[in-house]
């Protein structure tokens, strides 16, 4: 449950718990990510599945991503959308899938 | 805690949801909630949002209503028309999400009881529930052209819905002069796959260049400028000859001069200040709202779409629905199946939250659209999406945007990644 943090009710939504639940929001935004890296990827899928990526592992590709330190076509610009925190949590969260 | 994770969710889909509960706990505590929960639509939206409740949390019943036994993805389907799929290669049907445990009714709904929170189907059956998603696609305007209607669509064909209407596209295609000429009707916005009237010329444009060299293609538009112009129109030019006299594809804004009407028999179209439109093909894709059933039931409002508080996707008219995919406003979220598939699983999570209980997690979407040129030559346009305190849903500056890396290499394998992306959706939405 970590990262599955709770916003009390809508009425005690402000900004600013917006801002800092984004930070941490690791599960809902690596939803996503399961749409082209899937656990069952097509046959000779380019796009690598990420079962068993370290959390260590994810974190250092996204964050080479994000600062672009590796040449590549899609994920810069995806990568550039978190925080490094976040980055973190769904690091974190796809390790344990 | 122990909690099911997803290679144990994806292994054991066969089992059924008591024996998953007798090895693992679900996410959300031990009250067995045994709420009901009726999916309607079995498309990208649909398909994700029934897999992902189940796998949330395994004790919700959920039901997916869809008449059709296989569905045709839009996506990839303007690849038939270079001849690079199949309507069969296109079809995906339900076997993987029965094998989640979700009951399957092929059937149609004809109406929705808000208030009794009941459905009923066609067979006349009914089916109550405890929340209910809709994701019913779009739904055509038939009447913004003087001289056109919905019967003519079987003449002059939108393909906006993938199926019989693409092929019927592809053979008119296929049939016509070989100095024919196509003209593409692009919708207003907001409408289905922004990108998609564009790749359709492109991948159309790959195939008459290889048949019919001197055909031509042209585009009317109803707008200023379309999704990722610069990166098609540098595809177009490379390829396609486009700017020249001899250009396959001529792209036409009207949005000062809007079409007005269809002569049939003539095969031509009319614009306010008298221009005229002749062509062999006509692919008239209509302006589009959200599906026939969200219209009938009151969740739509004058904007033809369903407006819908973002944190839960619940509808703002009608409560205990959530209504997600290309029938919701999520401006400036474009309607495409990726976003389908994103806004399914923030609204699975929200209703599973609800269901138990528990407080709504901000919701993070993303979408990207990638696009054929050619079979070599692939585009993308990618984004993530927050909602705001004042409820409103932007796109995240810092990110996103159209590829940057145009170099041949980079396009090509953009063009590899377009075919892999659109498989592994697929699995991810169906599987
Ligand atoms: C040519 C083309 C190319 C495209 N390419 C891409 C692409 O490359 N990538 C991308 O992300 N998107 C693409 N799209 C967009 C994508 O197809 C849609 O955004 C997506 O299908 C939306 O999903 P949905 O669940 O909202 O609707 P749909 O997928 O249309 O599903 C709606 C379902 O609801 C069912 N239904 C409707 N009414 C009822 C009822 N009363 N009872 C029961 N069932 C009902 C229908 O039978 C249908 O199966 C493309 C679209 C087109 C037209
Ligand atoms: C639309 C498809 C798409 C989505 C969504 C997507 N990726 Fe990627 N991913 C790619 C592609 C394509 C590559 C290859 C690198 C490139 O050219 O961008 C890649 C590469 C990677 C790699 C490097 C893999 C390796 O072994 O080299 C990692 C790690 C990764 N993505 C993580 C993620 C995470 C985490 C998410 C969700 C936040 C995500 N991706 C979402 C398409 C996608």
């Amino acid at each position: 449950m970590k990262l599955w943090l709770l916003i009390a009710s809508f009425g005690m939504l402000s900004s600013a718990s917006f801002n800092s639940y984004a930070e941490l929001n690791g599960q809902n935004i690596a939803l996503n990510c399961f749409n082209c890296h899937n656990p069952k990827p097509a046959a000779n899928s380019a796009i690598p599945s990420l079962t068993g990526y370290s959390q260590q592992r994810l974190q250092q590709a996204l964050l080479d991503f994000k600062y672009d330190k590796t040449n590549a076509t899609l994920m810069p610009r995806i990568a550039k959308a978190y925080s490094d925190a976040e980055i973190s949590a769904v690091a974190a969260y796809l390790s344990q899938q | 805690m122990a909690r099911l994770s997803r290679r144990d969710f994806l292994k054991t889909g066969a089992i059924s949801s008591f024996t998953l509960l007798n090895g693992c706990q679900p996410l959300f505590g031990k009250a067995a909630s045994k709420a009901h929960v009726v999916v309607v639509g079995g498309g990208f939206g649909g398909a994700t949002a029934a897999k992902y409740i189940r796998y949330f949390d395994p004790t919700i019943r959920v039901t997916l209503i869809e008449p059709k036994a296989k569905y045709i993805t839009c996506p990839a389907s303007n690849w038939l028309f270079a001849g690079l799929t199949t309507l069969d290669q296109l079809s995906v049907n339900y076997q993987g999400l029965k094998n989640y445990g979700i009951e399957v009714v092929c059937d149609t709904v004809i109406q929705i009881n808000a208030e009794q929170r009941r459905l009923t189907l066609s067979s006349q059956q009914t089916l109550n529930y405890d929340r209910l998603v809709l994701s019913p696609g779009i739904d055509f305007r038939w009447d913004s052209l003087h001289g056109f209607n919905q019967a003519l669509s079987q003449r002059f064909p939108h393909a906006w819905q993938a199926g019989p209407q693409t092929e019927l596209l592809n053979q008119q295609l296929q049939a016509m002069p070989n100095n024919g000429t196509v003209l593409i009707c692009a919708p207003p916005d907001p409408y289905r796959c922004p990108p998609g009237p564009y790749e359709r010329a492109s991948m159309m444009a790959y195939w008459l260049k290889q048949h019919k060299p001197w055909a031509k293609i042209i585009i009317l538009d109803p707008k200023r400028s379309f999704s990722k112009q610069a990166l098609f129109e540098a595809g177009w030019k490379q390829h396609y000859g486009y700017g020249s006299e001899n250009s396959l594809i001529e792209w036409i804004s009207l949005a000062d001069n809007q079409l007005v009407s269809l002569d049939a028999e003539r095969k031509t179209l009319t614009t306010e200040f008298g221009d005229r439109f002749s062509g062999d093909v006509l692919n008239i894709i209509p302006p589009q709202t959200a599906g026939k059933i969200a219209i009938e039931s009151g969740l739509s409002n004058s904007s033809g779409w369903c407006p819908i508080q973002p944190i839960s996707a619940e509808s703002s008219l009608l409560p205990f629905i959530h209504v997600i995919g290309d029938a919701g406003h999520y401006a400036p979220i474009p309607k495409s199946a990726f976003a389908a598939n994103s806004e399914a699983k923030a609204c699975a999570l929200a209703i599973v939250s609800l269901l138990n209980q528990q407080a709504i997690s901000s919701p993070a979407w993303m979408n990207t659209c990638y696009s054929l040129i050619t079979p070599d030559h692939g585009i993308s346009v990618a984004n993530g999406y927050q909602v705001n305190a004042d409820n409103s849903i932007t796109a995240i500056k810092s990110a996103g945007g159209i590829s940057q890396k145009t170099d041949p290499a980079s396009l090509a394998l953009e063009a590899i990644y377009t075919q892999s992306a659109y498989l592994n959706l697929r699995t991810d939405c169906f599987d």
